[in-house]
């Protein structure tokens, strides 16, 4: 991959893209005609392995019981809960920047839409099964649904935990009829693309019946913009509620009402560091140079920038606020986090989320793909160190002096995390052969607007 | 209105589209289908799609306040003292309400999408047509239906000269 993605005339597709065909072509020939590569197949074995070996952990610790992990009487949260609000602040975004760009009518989402909510249904996944696993008793997960056990037992509406598997229950499948309605007319399109009859068959049945008419486009164009005002307030409220988890609590570090805004803004950021890795590697490797072009990654760095200015200020917030309380359990807290045990972690996640993104202050930057990877991999450690940092520094350090404990995480604490991120590489190389990763009728829409503005 | 024979045509833009729309309708033809590979604007119309913004406001509503109705239900029917938190925590019911009022309002809307764009049929007589397979790729199709046959050679005429790169008449 050339170190500078080039500059084009056209702003969001490039000239080499001349026509709807062209468009078509170009998502679904990778797709439908040509073989994976041998680098697929190496990643895809890599993925499965490291896979296979992080459920080989989750059975295992399903088995024997959360004493495998690194939780203790202190830090009863540890590596689970981390993992979870990481991975459902990744899964928020994806869903968040498409319905976002929809209403905001930027359609220039055309090109990232698609495999941003793909991200969002396979990080969502991957959140789902930390919970459920941190219930130490998995098999009684579905005790949190209301059903009319013999008991006569009901779930605790006032618990978080219940709280937690409505927001994911609920954003899941709602993701997933996001996902669809934007999706219809491309089956459609795979479907009446000559190829395998097999295939146009599975495509056919998933198209339903999608002739691209004007009546149909009418009402798929006016649910999807419905949705997307629906969606918006459900990722907020989604985040929120991981952030009351933690801010629904007594706890110092923890009892904070910027928590919920400052969830979402961090949902935001991370996701949007995946979906630059994401774009990149897409482009890279599905040769989708004329349609995921510099102006994307520059529009998308400098909403990480702007997102890491508002991470910055929450933390200085964190900070106000405890010295303007004077509360001793939140300045102990405080103290602890500058220099306390996990004083490297704390500094290397400032590092990360605050200060490696204003490089993009600097416009070439923008569009450097080593820069972007770089940062946009510190982001993601950055986002993951301040999850698990929430965790061990507040419950490490509580009220009790005789409760201080620290955390250090087991083998398979780590191989839990691995398996899930390599089930998350897995689940979108599945992805990339049997889903177009472009929205192939708004590329067309945005093309024709490109076209019109040039003519 | 009976129509001897229908006249099919494909542009490669939308410009020409709507030209050849514009001009079909000032002359009076009958635009039997249009089809495009994307949405164009000139297909939108508020009222026609009024209804499912409708369904989705209203299966949101209806799906928030059985949520909350059943938690407010559910507590009093298993009385838990939580830190002697109230029974009625309406604030807290308020949150598997709102994210179910989201779930609930988009099963409805794919339920009137599927009502308003006659979804789930596989088998149309629109997919005899070979032209309606390309407005999924590449092109618009503009479908017009003739009364007459000298009507039908207008109507030709008239989707080669608005910029239609393939047009076809069909007796109907």
């Amino acid at each position: 991959m050339e170190a500078h993605v080039r500059d084009t005339g056209r702003r969001w597709t490039l000239p080499s893209v001349t026509g709807f065909d062209h468009v078509t072509e170009t998502v679904l020939t990778p797709l439908m005609d040509r073989r994976a590569s041998r680098n697929y197949w190496i990643a895809f074995g890599i993925s499965f392995v490291i896979a296979a070996i992080g459920f080989f952990a989750i059975g295992w610790s399903i088995t024997v019981g959360p004493g495998l992990w690194g939780n203790n009487t202190s830090v009863v949260w540890g590596f689970p809960i981390a993992n979870y609000v990481w991975w459902i602040g990744i899964g928020n975004a994806g869903t968040l920047i498409s319905s976002l760009l929809l209403l905001t009518r930027q359609h220039w989402r055309a090109s990232i839409n698609r495999f941003a909510e793909a991200m969002t249904l396979f990080a969502v996944s991957m959140a789902g099964i930390f919970p459920i696993l941190h219930l130490g008793r998995q098999t009684y997960f579905y005790w949190m649904a209301p059903y009319p056990s013999t008991m006569t037992i009901w779930p605790q509406w006032r618990s978080a935990l219940v709280w937690d598997f409505w927001a994911i229950l609920c954003y899941l499948l709602f993701s997933i009829l996001f996902f669809y309605v934007g999706l219809i007319p491309d089956l459609a399109a795979l479907r009446d693309r000559p190829g395998r009859t097999g295939w146009r068959k599975f495509y056919g049945f998933l198209a339903m019946g999608w002739q691209g008419s004007a009546k149909q486009w009418r009402a798929q164009e006016r649910l999807h913009r419905s949705l997307a005002v629906l969606a918006v307030p459900l990722v907020c409220s989604v985040h929120s509620i991981v952030g009351l988890d933690f801010a629904a609590s007594l706890t110092p570090g923890w009892i904070e009402s910027i928590f919920p805004p400052y969830f979402v803004v961090g949902a935001l950021f991370s996701g949007f560091a995946v979906v630059v890795l994401i774009a990149l590697v897409l482009r890279w490797a599905m040769q989708l140079d004329g349609i995921i072009v510099p102006a994307h990654f520059d529009a998308m760095a400098k909403i990480l920038l702007a997102a890491s200015v508002v991470m910055g200020a929450s933390y200085c917030s964190e900070w106000f606020t405890a010295a303007w309380s004077g509360e001793a359990a939140e300045l102990r807290i405080v103290d602890f986090e500058f220099n306390g045990a996990y004083r490297p972690l704390y500094l290397a996640m400032l590092a990360c989320n605050v200060l490696s993104p204003q490089l993009f202050w600097v416009p070439r930057l923008r569009t450097h793909v080593p820069t972007l990877i770089g940062v946009s991999l510190a982001v993601l450690i950055g986002m993951w160190l301040e999850r698990i940092l929430i965790i061990m520094e507040t419950l490490s350090t509580g009220y009790m002096p005789s409760f201080f404990r620290l955390y250090s995480a087991t083998f398979v604490d780590f191989a839990i995390l691995a398996g899930t991120l390599a089930a998350f590489v897995w689940l979108f190389l599945v992805f990339a052969r049997i889903i177009p990763v472009c929205s192939l009728y708004e590329t067309r829409k945005l093309l024709a607007s490109e076209r019109s503005a040039q003519s | 209105m009976s129509h001897v024979a229908i006249a099919l045509a494909r542009f490669d833009d939308e410009s020409p589209f709507i030209r050849a729309r514009t001009r079909a309708h000032a002359e009076g033809f009958d635009i039997l289908g249009e089809w495009g590979p994307y949405a164009s604007d000139i297909f939108s119309d508020p009222d026609d799609t009024r209804p499912i913004v409708w369904t989705v406001a209203i299966t949101g509503i209806i799906g928030a306040v059985a949520m909350f109705a059943l938690a407010t239900f559910t507590t009093y029917a298993y009385p838990f003292n939580s830190g002697d938190r109230p029974l009625f925590s309406w604030q807290v019911f308020l949150i598997p309400a709102t994210e179910f009022l989201a779930l609930a309002g988009a099963i409805g809307g794919m339920i009137a999408l599927f009502l308003k764009a006659g979804l789930t049929r596989l088998n149309h007589p629109a997919f005899d047509l070979e032209e309606v397979a390309h407005a999924s790729r590449d092109s618009f199709v503009l479908v017009l239906g003739c009364d007459s046959g000298s009507r039908a050679n207008l109507a030709i005429d008239l989707l080669a000269q608005t910029g239609a790169f393939h047009t076809r008449l069909v007796e109907a």
